[in-house]
């Protein structure tokens, strides 16, 4: 745990809006060590996507920090900012609409070099675009080409490439094959992966895909309201689940095969409104297990086993297939 | 498949060589290429592909919903329950389409109208089909709505007013409501969250049993297949490659396009470092390759597999596949 690139630490980000505060993201906590990659699950409206985007300032958070290579980011000011996101990047969701459709695929890939001012002389600049199409796998000859021309998997890999025009350390992937199909998006994350080893790269990788995830990253946070309600190695996540909602979402994926199929666990109900939340367990509502406490106390984020956190009041009682255990009343620790 | 190995007496619908072509500025596109589908009572088929095989446009066919001018049914015939589909005049097909035969669409947030109450919504088909008067099929819609797991007062409030999962379960509750014979759902969860799609799933099983209804789903995910379907047809470039029961296809499946899919997703289990990708893009339907459509991604193509295109193989009286690798009973190739 030495080589820490990011630490991100208690992360608000609240909307006002007309019937009280929207909790998007409400003290969520994490670091990533370098060369690493921290998957980032949860459902829709969960808040994965405002912490990506609070974590490059796109969005400002309301409270905590983020501190990346011992700076912490949130106190910069314009100028320094735009010269750490050199250091950051992001590669969005959907190749559709995130490429300005009037530029080609060279001045698309050049851009944020031009904007960081990193390569002046045009011609070397050229090479470069050249260099990152090769490296994405993009042929030469598409190179004025505009992006309506292209398939979802072309794009995807231009918005690689403009990620990666500025050398940066760190990338936020926000549902990057989402938008692609299986035999396409099989490509994207083996080039992901590649890249990522050539150069070094930490990523933070956001998805709703629980399959996808498992394979891409080397820690998963699972995200609910808000909430961080279990992060853990990821094969430790798959093979012990604790937290009664990681429990359910897991079992929840379609798997293709016919045999020894999972057992589903059905969740009651639906998500609770993020406006003014309220205390207590924002899971209480769902919860299989959800006892009165859960609805009045906020249990804390608690380390059960090395690296392994879960923020639940019974999370000792759900450990190590004892599900079935009557539940006595126990308080959270940690 | 020959019609002469099903019993027509079973089936409730039956796809006979179905041609569809789209009149465009590039080109004709042939979007189905002679595909034969036969759903027997009860049962239901899934329809599996990646984008732009030409799974809707199959389904639009069968309520004869292809758009026109620019849609046209080349050739073939659609028997529903005997009587064929594309010879209907428009009020026939006013009669079977949301009575016989129902749809579910991909985008519950864009398929219902935003300015009727849901329980208006509900009542049209009824009120339509069964000639009932409103205040009895609004008493009908409440019915429905508390089948699908909705409160049935809530029959008075607007689609705005109820979350993704919500909305597909009224979709669902408008598509059973003249309880349908057959059932054609067109990629029913895509847009939702997995635990909002096992619910979804769950009530889909659910209801199929209850009433008998046969179901045609389309879908990309292998998971949901093995969850709802019966029968399998893997389709490509407008082909149906691969058909067979859910055993023949996730146990023994022949086709390299098939077998291409399964390798392409990330295992749940167990993480490998590499995704097998098909290699190449889905094929340009203006200018489908010669022979076998998938002969320029297959990694086993021969020959012949250039300019021949192969015909129905019968590996088993369930078992059936279009690759030059097989011959009729022939197993266990690949």
């Amino acid at each position: 745990m030495n080589d820490i690139l990011l630490d991100v630490k208690c992360l608000k980000k609240y909307y006002k809006v007309p019937k009280g505060i929207l909790h998007a993201v409400d003290g969520v906590s994490f670091s990533i060590e370098k060369g690493k990659t921290l998957g980032i699950v949860g459902e829709s409206g969960c808040g994965k996507t405002t912490v990506g985007r609070a974590i490059l300032r796109l969005v400002e958070p309301t409270d905590g920090s983020v501190i990346f290579d011992g700076i912490d980011i949130l106190k910069l000011n314009k100028k320094e900012m735009r010269n750490m996101r050199k250091e950051m990047q992001l590669i969005f969701q959907d190749p559709f609409s995130s490429l300005n459709p009037r530029k080609t695929i060279a001045q698309t890939i050049e851009e944020p070099i031009i904007l960081a001012n990193m390569i002046p002389d045009k011609d070397k600049r050229f090479m470069r675009v050249i260099e990152l199409m090769e490296i994405v796998g993009l042929a030469e000859r598409l190179i004025n080409t505009y992006p309506h021309e292209l398939d979802g998997g072309r794009r995807q890999r231009i918005g690689i490439a403009r990620a990666l025009a500025v050398n940066p350390r760190f990338i936020i992937c926000d549902e990057p094959v989402s938008a692609l199909d299986v035999s396409i998006q099989a490509q994207i994350l083996n080039l992901m992966k590649k890249i990522q080893r050539e150069n070094d790269l930490t990523y933070i990788f956001i998805t709703h895909d629980l399959s996808v995830v498992n394979h891409f990253s080397d820690d998963i946070a699972v995200m609910y309201l808000g909430r961080l309600v279990e992060k853990a190695p990821s094969e430790e996540l798959f093979l012990n689940p604790v937290h009664p909602y990681t429990q359910a979402l897991l079992s929840a994926i379609p798997v293709p095969r016919i045999h020894n199929r999972p057992k589903r666990i059905l969740l009651r109900g639906e998500i609770k409104s993020p406006i003014n939340p309220g205390s207590g367990c924002r899971f209480a509502n769902r919860c299989n297990y959800a006892e009165p406490v859960c609805s009045q106390e906020e249990p804390v984020l608690g380390e059960i086993e090395p690296n392994h956190f879960v923020s639940c009041h019974f999370c000792h009682n759900f450990n190590k297939g004892r599900q079935n255990v009557p539940l006595p009343k126990v308080c959270a620790e940690g | 498949m020959d019609a002469k190995k099903v019993n027509t007496q079973e089936n409730t619908l039956e796809i006979k060589n179905l041609e569809i072509e789209y009149f465009s500025d590039d080109g004709i596109v042939k979007a189905v290429n002679g595909i034969d589908i036969f759903i027997k009572t009860g049962k239901t088929i899934g329809l599996v592909g990646e984008t732009g095989a030409g799974k809707t446009t199959t389904a639009l066919s069968i309520l004869n919903l292809v758009p026109e001018p620019q849609g046209k049914i080349v050739s073939g015939e659609i028997l529903l329950e005997g009587k064929n589909v594309l010879t209907m005049n428009e009020d026939e097909l006013e009669d079977i389409r949301g009575d016989k035969v129902a749809m579910i669409f991909q985008d519950p947030m864009t398929s219902l109208n935003p300015v009727l109450t849901i329980g208006d919504q509900i009542a049209e088909g009824l009120e339509i089909h069964r000639k009932i008067s409103k205040k009895e099929s609004i008493k009908q819609a409440k019915e429905m709505l508390e089948l699908v797991g909705i409160p049935g007062d809530r029959a008075g409030e607007y689609p705005y007013q109820f979350s993704g999962g919500m909305k597909q379960r009224v979709v669902i509750a408008i598509a059973l409501a003249c309880s349908p014979d057959l059932l054609i759902a067109d990629e029913p969860t895509t847009a939702l969250d997995v635990t909002i799609q096992a619910q979804v799933l769950m009530l889909i099983n659910e209801l199929k049993d209850k009433y008998r209804m046969s179901m045609l789903m389309i879908t990309h995910d292998l998971g949901i297949v093995a969850e709802v379907c019966d029968e399998v047809s893997v389709i490509y470039a407008g082909n149906i490659l691969e058909h067979g029961n859910l055993k023949d296809i996730f146990d023994n499946m022949l086709h390299p396009y098939t077998k291409g899919l399964f390798d392409a997703l990330p295992d749940i289990e167990t993480r490998r470092s590499e995704l097998k990708p098909i290699k190449g893009l889905t094929p340009d339907p203006t200018n489908l390759p010669s022979g076998c459509p998938f002969h320029p991604r297959c990694d086993y193509a021969m020959e012949v597999c250039f300019s021949v295109m192969p015909g129905n193989k019968w590996i088993s009286s369930t078992h059936c596949v279009q690759c030059h690798l097989y011959k009729d009973t022939d197993k266990n190739m690949l």
